[in-house]
C-alpha cells in the first residue's frame, strides 16, 4: 500500500465530482425522456380541461395556446351551474349560432353525475357483499372442479355486452326492472362480480390459514372466523376491489343505455353520448367541461387509494 | 412445506366429512360459493340459452314474426358473409396491434419510472388519468382532437406529413380510421400495463437483481433474463383480462366511427350490434355474438392451459 500523494487525492476528488455530475446528467436525461412520453398521455386531458375554460374561438386555435389568456366560466356555469345553455351559446357565439346537440336534457350534468355515483356506490357495495365470502370460500376450500368453477366465473364476461343485453332486456321487461335503479344496480353488480371475486381471492390467499385455525380453536365457527378476524386483514384489498368496481361501473355503457329510458337514470357516459357533436360547432366548450366534470370524482377517489389500487390491478399476482 | 400442505388438505377433508349433508354449515364450501354462482348463472346462462335459441330463428318482415330457420343464420355467417370475414380481420388486427403496443409502451414507461426520475410520484399519479376517463367520454373528446379541420392531433399529423387534409385520421376515405380508434385504445389502456408492470418491478426481490449485477450482467441482460421472467406471473393475468375485453371492443368504435367509413372499422362486436339493434336481424346478431363468445372462450382456455394459470 503506497501512500497517497496530494496530487492523487486531488485527482480522486475530481473523479468523484465527474462521476457525480454524470449521474446528475443521467437523471436529468431520464426525467426529460420520461416526462416527454408522459406528456403525450397527459396532454389530451390538459387540452380538454383547458378547453373547457377557453372562450369559444380559442378552442379551435391551432396550435392551441399553452396559457389561458381569458379564462371563461361560461361552459362550466351550464354544465355544473345549470344555466340554460342557449343563453350561453348566444352570449359567446352571437345570436345566430348553431344550437346543436344536448337534446332535451341540456348540458347540465349534475343529475347524471348523481346517478353515476348512486349506481356506482351501491353496486360496488353489493359486489363486495357477495364477492368477499365467495372469494374466501375459493381461497380456503379445494372443492372438486375448482379450476373449472373459477373459469366459469371468469367466462361470464366472455359474451359481448351487445349480445347479452337483449335477453337481459326481455327478462327485465317481464320482471318490471327496466328503468329502475335496482335493475340497473343488479346489472352493474353482475358485470363487476367476476373481477372482484378473483381479486379478493388473491388477497385472502395472502392471509395465513393459521389465523382461521386460531380463531376456530378459540371457539369461532368458520363464519365467525371469517367475519370477525379474517375480513379485517383484507380491508386494503377490499378498497382496491371497490375502486376497480367503481371505475367499471362509472365507464359502463351498453347495459345502462338499453336498460334505462328516463333521463334520471342515465349515467354520465350514456348521457354524454347523447350530446350530439357531429356538427362540430359551439358545443365543444360544453362537452369538454362535461367530460372534465366526469373525470374529477373518480380521479379524486383513485388518488386516495392509489397504493392499494396498484396492488389490486395486478390481481395479487405480484408474488410472481 | 409439503407437510403443511398435506396437513391442510386432511383437515379440510375431515371438516368436510364432519359437515356432510349440512348445507348451512360454514365448513361446506358451497355455503360460501353458492350465492355468487346463482347470481352469475342467472345473468349468464339465460342469455346464453336465449341467444342459442334466437340464433336459430329470424325476424321475417313479411309475416312480422320470428320464424324458425334452423341453421340458416349460422350457414350464412360462415359461408356467405363477406362483411363478417372483414369484421373478424379487423378485430384480429385491433387485438394484436393494441396488445403489442400497450405491453411494449407499458414496459418502457414502467422501466423509466422505476429508474426513479425526478418527480416519479407525481408522474405515476398523472399516468392514471387516461384510465379514469370513461371510454365513451374519451372517444367523444378524441373526436375534438382528431377533427379534420380543427383537431390538434390532425394538426400535428398534417405538419409531420403523415396524413393529409384530404385523408384525415378519422373521416375521409377512412384509410387511417382504424389507427384513429387504436390511438384512443392505446392511450387509455397503456397506463393499465404501466401500473401493473411497475407494481411487479417494485415487488421483485432486490437481492436477485443485485446478484445479477455482481455476476456482471449488463442492463439488457438483467431486463430480459431476470426482470421479465420474474414478471411473468403479473403479466399473464393482466394480459388475460385485457384480452377478454379487447376482443369485445365496441365503445370506441360506436363513438368515434360507427364502424365506418364503409366497414373499415367494423369489429365483430360492432357488427353484432349493428345486426341486433340497427337492422333488427336479432337471430343473426345472436349468432355473431355467440361466435364471438366461443372464440373468446377457446382463446382464454388455451391461454390458461398454455401459461398454466392456476387459481
Amino acid at each position: 500500500m503506497a501512500t497517497i500523494t496530494p496530487a492523487e487525492r486531488q485527482n480522486w476528488h475530481a473523479v468523484q465530482a465527474a462521476q457525480h455530475r454524470r449521474q446528475r446528467i443521467n437523471k436529468l436525461l431520464l426525467t426529460i425522456v420520461t416526462g416527454a412520453i408522459l406528456l403525450v398521455f397527459v396532454y389530451p386531458i390538459y387540452f380538454w380541461v383547458t378547453a373547457s375554460v377557453r372562450p369559444y374561438r380559442e378552442i379551435f386555435t391551432m396550435p392551441p395556446p399553452l396559457a389561458i389568456y381569458q379564462p371563461t366560466g361560461s361552459w362550466w356555469s351550464v354544465v355544473i351551474g345549470g344555466r340554460p345553455y342557449l343563453e350561453v351559446v348566444q352570449e359567446v357565439a352571437g345570436a345566430n349560432a348553431g344550437t346543436g346537440g344536448a337534446g332535451t336534457a341540456g348540458y347540465y350534468v349534475v343529475p347524471f353525475l348523481r346517478t353515476s355515483i348512486i349506481v356506482g356506490v351501491i353496486s360496488t357495495a353489493v359486489v363486495l357483499l357477495i364477492a368477499t365470502p365467495t372469494a374466501y370460500g375459493l381461497s380456503r376450500f379445494q372443492p372438486r372442479g375448482k379450476q373449472n368453477l373459477v373459469f366459469f366465473i371468469l367466462s361470464t364476461r366472455f359474451m359481448p355486452a351487445v349480445t347479452a343485453v337483449l335477453p337481459i332486456y326481455l327478462v327485465y321487461q317481464n320482471f318490471k326492472l327496466i328503468d329502475t335503479y335496482h335493475g340497473l344496480i343488479f346489472a352493474h353488480t353482475v358485470i363487476n362480480l367476476p373481477i372482484a371475486v378473483l381479486l379478493m381471492k388473491s388477497f385472502f390467499d395472502d392471509v395465513p390459514q393459521d389465523l382461521d385455525d386460531a380463531a376456530m380453536v378459540d371457539g369461532c365457527t368458520r363464519w365467525g372466523a371469517f367475519f370477525r378476524v379474517i375480513v379485517r386483514y383484507v380491508a386494503p384489498g377490499m378498497a382496491a376491489a371497490a375502486v376497480l368496481c367503481l371505475i367499471f361501473s362509472w365507464n359502463e355503457f351498453i347495459f345502462t343505455l338499453y336498460l334505462t329510458r328516463s333521463p334520471e337514470l342515465r349515467t354520465i357516459p350514456v348521457a354524454m353520448s347523447t350530446f350530439d357533436s357531429s356538427s362540430g360547432g359551439t358545443e365543444w366548450g360544453f362537452l369538454t367541461a362535461a367530460g372534465s366534470a366526469a373525470m374529477i370524482p373518480v380521479f379524486i377517489f383513485m388518488l386516495f387509494v392509489q397504493r392499494h389500487l396498484v396492488r389490486g390491478l395486478t390481481m395479487g399476482a405480484v408474488r410472481g | 412445506m409439503a407437510d403443511q400442505v398435506i396437513a391442510g388438505t386432511s383437515s379440510a377433508t375431515g371438516a368436510a366429512r364432519r359437515s356432510k349433508g349440512k348445507f348451512w354449515s360454514s365448513e361446506n364450501p358451497w355455503f360460501w360459493l353458492t350465492p355468487a354462482i346463482i347470481f352469475l348463472s342467472v345473468y349468464s346462462i339465460f342469455p346464453l340459452i336465449y341467444n342459442i335459441v334466437l340464433s336459430l330463428h329470424e325476424f321475417k318482415p313479411r309475416t312480422k314474426i320470428f320464424e324458425f330457420v334452423g341453421i340458416q343464420n349460422w350457414a350464412e355467417l360462415f359461408t356467405q358473409d363477406v362483411r363478417f370475414g372483414n369484421a373478424i380481420g379487423i378485430t384480429i388486427q385491433y387485438v394484436v396491434v393494441a396488445m403489442l403496443i400497450q405491453i411494449t409502451l407499458g414496459m418502457i414507461i414502467a422501466l423509466l419510472l422505476d429508474a426513479k426520475p425526478w418527480g416519479a410520484t407525481i408522474m405515476q399519479a398523472l399516468i392514471i388519468l387516461p384510465m379514469v376517463t370513461a371510454p365513451t367520454v374519451a372517444g367523444m373528446l378524441f373526436r375534438l382532437l382528431t377533427h379534420p379541420n380543427f383537431g390538434f392531433i390532425s394538426y400535428i399529423l398534417y405538419g409531420l406529413g403523415l396524413v393529409t387534409p384530404d385523408e384525415p385520421l378519422i373521416g375521409g376515405t377512412g384509410r387511417f380510421a382504424l389507427i384513429g380508434v387504436l390511438t384512443v385504445e392505446i392511450w387509455q389502456w397503456t397506463p393499465f400495463f404501466v401500473l401493473i408492470i411497475l407494481a411487479g418491478l417494485k415487488g421483485l426481490p432486490q437481492e436477485v437483481l443485485e446478484a445479477a449485477e455482481v455476476d456482471g450482467a449488463n442492463w439488457w441482460q438483467r431486463l430480459t433474463r431476470v426482470k421479465i421472467p420474474m414478471l411473468r406471473g403479473v403479466l399473464t393475468v393482466a394480459i388475460l383480462f385485457r384480452l377478454v375485453d379487447l376482443y369485445k371492443v365496441f365503445d370506441y368504435v360506436v363513438i368515434l366511427t360507427a364502424g365506418g367509413p364503409g366497414n373499415r372499422t367494423e369489429t365483430v362486436s360492432f357488427y353484432g350490434y349493428a345486426n341486433t339493434f340497427l337492422q333488427v336481424n336479432w337471430g343473426y346478431g345472436a349468432a355473431i355474438g355467440l361466435f364471438m363468445m366461443v372464440v373468446v372462450w377457446l382463446s382464454a382456455f388455451a391461454y390458461i392451459k398454455l401459461f398454466r394459470v392456476r387459481w
